[in-house]
């Protein structure tokens, strides 16, 4: 979904850079580098994960926490490790245009030129596929590179998982591997990528991180996964196990980190290989420390010639320097499944769902038009004025869109709805909205207190995140009605 | 000669000018110039290294008088720039870059991106990338603890130690602070490079890598269907503020690729109207509304109205132009087509011209003729092809000339089309009139005779009955072996048929 949506991407640079303004007490103390909760540029620790810039500052665009829209300059980027292109660069890959920026919370892929919107889509990085890790969904298991030798009892544990739920093992056993081998780039691209104690997977959190998910079904879900990652371990990495597989991953630790990695940073692509056209998940290195963003303006494309993975930007997409580049990594999905997959979540997710129950409906026509979204239920968007970038931040967001499809709503063609039942069915759901608010044990104001003050890890922060944003969603459909019912015009 | 010794004089000053100033020549008789000469006309001028001689000795001879030789015509500053090179065998101008180019030796040019074999443009792009500069702070662990290299904002905090131990490593663990100051220069070196090293651009395909620079306005941009059009968003497929409304699609009548069905279901394609040249003019004249008609065909008797009229207009007109002529005279008649002759042309000018340079009407209509073009003399004889004249009768639509004189020849026109469902009539237009009776109308065009004249003429034609005695040579020597009727049985019968047979 290519949308031509503004939420241009220094708009969250300035909100988070506000924040951080708010919250560190008079210029820039050295003890708390790393707390800048700027919901923008997420850790990219796992890498892409953390939707770093589309994540906009929900309390900038509340009227509450109004912010002056100053710009601050982006000193919390820095440059990557010159190495880190190094290394790539003299395996073939490229990169045209973009930086390697890092920042408090990871790596993000930034412009470093403009480039105006024009018809084709302009390669911005090209990676061979001899720095990729590959292997095909279904058996036969194909690895491209082949790097796995015939009789290395790591393919066994390979074939022992299942095809259609185990892929995560499968990659991370795969890596661990690479890890291993020598001469590979993955033991020296390794060196970027997040460590145990930076990735927010949820498979690192602990079990008080998970609680503070105040999700129950996330964290149920996430206790299975980990309960079934650390079994895989144990039936694989056992004391009887071979050295070779021994030294892969010499604790559980280490191989559940393994497995973060392989969940957050794998990529699913169709791809074409000689004849065949197979199914594969890719662990990709450059393209993998592109975040997330679901207006995003980067896609990939595999370059089937040269067996090379292109990561593109969207034909028609202006980019300013300085703006990073995004990808789509699941589509249409919820934040818990972000959450549970990645390990972040975002306030702006537009295809968040709020299960309401009772009967009130709103007219969805007058509501979407009231917050002018246009086109079909599947690809909601709205248009912001091109020249006024969203600094103030505008009330429209990812959000709204959400609760356009979360809401319950009604449409009869013509039918004209009546304002006083308007009126009512949306002040119902408003209280719904808000009873949902309070059941949850802690306010937003108190969630938003726990990330300003240190959180002890990167997955608590991620859980406490995953929580504020739920609020903040909740809060923003209220606020969205709010406006509905003032907007109801005849 | 003089001319020419000059004019070497001034080459040998010219030429040794461009070496050395030039030095009096009165000290040396002879041979210091021919020295200058040989060496300033090396390789160009072997021929003439005599005649210059000549030269210089005719300006030697001046030299008492004239200190040194001065040239006459050149001036000091013009110097011939001879190249002591020869020139190249052969060039010529390269056609594609529009260069000179030495015969041999030069490479085809290089075809464009477009011309291209597929995937080298990425490779060329990926060639000219430049490579990264930069030195990197740490080294690689090859492996073994992953996430070592990058930069942790986080401070060394009591935090939940994880597994991988190394994550503190605290060689890049650059608290803010302290990067501030100590490490600013050694992170904004790092920081120029790398940016350099990811600027490569593949933007521009042919042109050098420059940067774009960053405009703080916004220029002008396009809007609307043009913005749609260049972002590749969807947009119509003609832009609504140029766009003309749709018309009528032809109908399959006008069609010129369509079958045509015979108008008014005759019996035969012969009874349809057959085009004639009068026709179709007088249809057309009557649709531009120079000419009315009673119905819309013209009828074979207004077609031959109008003939006689236009005849009689034409006529009339060229009277008129005949009467002009005479009443203001040739030259006022003809400087209608000569539009150079802005002299007064009435009678009177041309008499009172007579009789001051005494040249006749006819003269000065020559000297008139003299200041007309080309293409006015052409369009006074109306018989250039390129310059069409344009009565208005003759701007016929085109299916009206092509009634006439058919159409494009490569792409027939519905005349000569043939319509394959066709069923091929061959009756004439007067196929309902009975059958007429053939023999009499055959009769009385004399075509057919009756029997009984034919008969009779025949018996006219009768060839003449020779009487002859059945006699010849085997009848005389044939012995009489009793055919004949010696005793009559046949007599009788031979008298009547012979006559008989002269009878008839």
């Amino acid at each position: 979904m290519t949308l031509s949506v503004p939420l241009p991407q220094p708009n969250h640079f300035f909100n988070s850079s506000i924040e951080q303004r708010k919250r560190l007490p008079g210029g820039i103390p050295p003890a708390r580098p790393g707390y800048h909760l700027d919901r923008d540029r997420r850790a990219s620790n796992v890498g892409p994960i953390t939707a770093a810039p589309s994540l906009v500052d929900s309390p900038s665009s509340f009227p509450l926490f109004q912010r002056p829209p100053t710009q601050e300059s982006l000193s919390e980027l820095e440059p990557a490790d010159p190495d880190f292109y190094k290394i790539g660069y003299v395996r073939s890959m490229r990169a045209y245009g973009i930086e390697f920026k890092e920042g408090p919370d990871g790596f993000g892929v930034y412009a470093s030129k403009d480039v105006e919107p024009l018809r084709r889509a302009r390669v911005i990085m090209e990676i061979p596929l001899e720095l990729m890790l590959t292997i095909r969904q279904k058996p036969p298991w194909m690895f491209f590179p082949d790097i796995i030798p015939i009789g290395h009892p790591i393919f066994d544990i390979i074939n022992s998982t299942d095809p259609e739920t185990e892929w995560d093992l499968r990659m991370a056993c795969l890596l661990l591997y690479a890890f291993d081998k020598q001469d590979n780039f993955w033991q020296l691209y390794g060196d970027f990528l997040p460590s145990a104690d930076e990735c927010t997977s949820l498979l690192l959190a602990t079990e008080g991180d998970l609680s503070e998910l105040q999700d129950p079904t996330l964290a149920t879900t996430m206790k299975q996964q980990q309960g079934r990652v650390l079994d895989f371990w144990g039936k694989h990495w056992h004391n009887g196990a071979p050295l070779k597989i021994k030294r892969l991953a010499r604790d559980p630790e280490k191989f559940t980190w393994a497995v973060s990695v392989a969940q957050t940073r794998s990529i699913g692509m169709q791809i074409r290989i000689g004849a065949l056209v197979q199914e594969s998940n890719m662990l990709i290195p450059y393209a993998d420390m592109l975040n997330h963003s679901f207006q995003p303006n980067c896609f990939l494309h595999w370059r089937f010639k040269d067996h090379m993975l292109e990561v593109m930007i969207n034909a028609g997409q202006r980019i300013r320097k300085g703006d990073e580049m995004t990808l789509n990594y699941l589509g249409s999905q919820k934040n818990n499944i972000f959450m549970q997959r990645y390990g972040f979540s975002s306030p702006e997710n537009p295809w968040d769902v709020i299960e309401f129950s009772g009967n009130a409906r709103i007219h969805l026509d007058s509501f979407l038009s009231v917050f002018n979204i246009s086109g079909l239920p599947d690809e909601y968007y709205h248009k912001s004025p091109d020249h006024l970038p969203n600094v103030g931040g505008t009330f429209m967001d990812g959000a709204v869109l959400a609760a356009a499809r979360a809401l319950p709503t009604w449409s009869d063609r013509d039918l004209p709805a009546l304002p006083s039942m308007e009126r009512k069915a949306a002040k119902e759901l408003q209280e719904e909205c808000q009873q949902m608010l309070v059941q949850f044990p802690t306010t937003l104001e108190q969630d938003q207190e726990i990330l300003d003050s240190m959180p002890q890890s990167r997955t608590f922060e991620a859980a406490i995140k995953y929580r504020l944003h739920r609020k903040l969603y909740i809060q923003k459909v209220i606020q969205a009605l709010d406006m509905y019912q003032e907007l109801l015009l005849y | 000669m003089a001319s020419l010794s000059t004019a070497w004089s001034c080459f040998v000053v010219a030429g040794s000018g461009l070496r050395r100033a030039v030095k009096a020549d009165g000290d040396d008789p002879g041979k210091p110039n021919s020295n200058y000469l040989q060496t300033s006309f090396l390789g160009s001028f072997p021929a003439r290294v005599a005649q210059v001689r000549g030269g210089s000795s005719s300006s030697r001879r001046r030299g008492p008088s004239v200190p040194f030789v001065k040239c006459e015509n050149a001036q000091k500053d013009e110097f011939e720039n001879v190249s002591v090179e020869r020139p190249p065998y052969y060039s010529y101008l390269d056609s594609t870059s529009g260069q000179l180019e030495p015969a041999s030796g030069a490479r085809a040019a290089i075809p464009g991106e477009e011309y291209w074999p597929e995937g080298t443009a990425s490779r060329v792009r990926a060639a000219r990338a430049p490579e990264p500069t930069g030195k990197s702070l740490g080294s690689p662990s090859y492996g073994k603890s992953p996430g070592s290299r990058r930069k942790k904002y986080k401070t060394s905090v009591a935090a939940s130690e994880s597994a991988g131990g190394h994550s503190r490593s605290n060689d890049l663990l650059v608290p803010e602070a302290a990067s501030g100051s100590s490490q600013t220069d050694l992170i904004l070196s790092d920081s120029e490079t790398p940016e350099t090293s990811d600027d490569a651009t593949e933007e521009h395909k042919d042109s050098s890598t420059e940067y774009v620079v960053y405009q703080t306005e916004p220029e002008e941009e396009e809007t609307g269907y043009d913005l749609d059009k260049k972002l590749g968003r969807p947009h119509s497929f003609i832009n609504p503020k140029v766009r003309k409304p749709i018309e009528e699609p032809l109908t399959s009548e006008e069609l010129w690729w369509n079958w045509r069905k015979p108008d008014k279901e005759q019996w035969s394609r012969w009874q349809r109207r057959r085009p004639d040249v009068e026709t179709v003019f007088l249809k057309a004249m009557a649709e531009t509304g120079q000419v009315k008609l009673y119905g819309d065909h013209p009828t074979l008797t207004e077609t031959s109205l109008y003939r006689a009229r236009r005849h009689l207009f034409k006529e009339e007109r060229l009277q008129a132009e005949q009467d002009r002529l005479e009443e203001i005279g040739p030259l006022a008649y003809y400087s209608e087509w000569v539009s150079a002759w802005k002299q007064d042309t009435s009678r009177e000018a041309v008499q009172k011209h007579f009789e001051e340079t005494g040249e006749d009407e006819n003269t000065q209509l020559i000297e008139m003729f003299q200041h007309q073009t080309d293409r006015e003399y052409r369009i006074m004889m109306g018989t250039d092809m390129r310059i069409p004249r344009d009565p208005l009768a003759m701007r016929m639509r085109e299916d009206q000339i092509k009634q006439i004189w058919g159409g494009d020849p490569v792409y027939p026109t519905i005349n000569y089309i043939q319509d394959p469902n066709e069923i091929i009539d061959y009756r004439g237009p007067d196929f309902h009139e009975p059958t007429p009776n053939m023999l009499a109308h055959l009769k009385e065009q004399g075509k057919i005779i009756s029997r009984e004249e034919l008969e009779k003429i025949l018996a006219k034609e009768k060839t003449e009955e020779i009487e002859i005695t059945d006699m010849d040579e085997a009848m005389a020597r044939a012995v009489d072996i009793g055919e004949n009727d010696k005793f009559g049985m046949n007599r009788g019968q031979r008298s009547p048929i012979e006559l008989d047979l002269s009878c008839g």
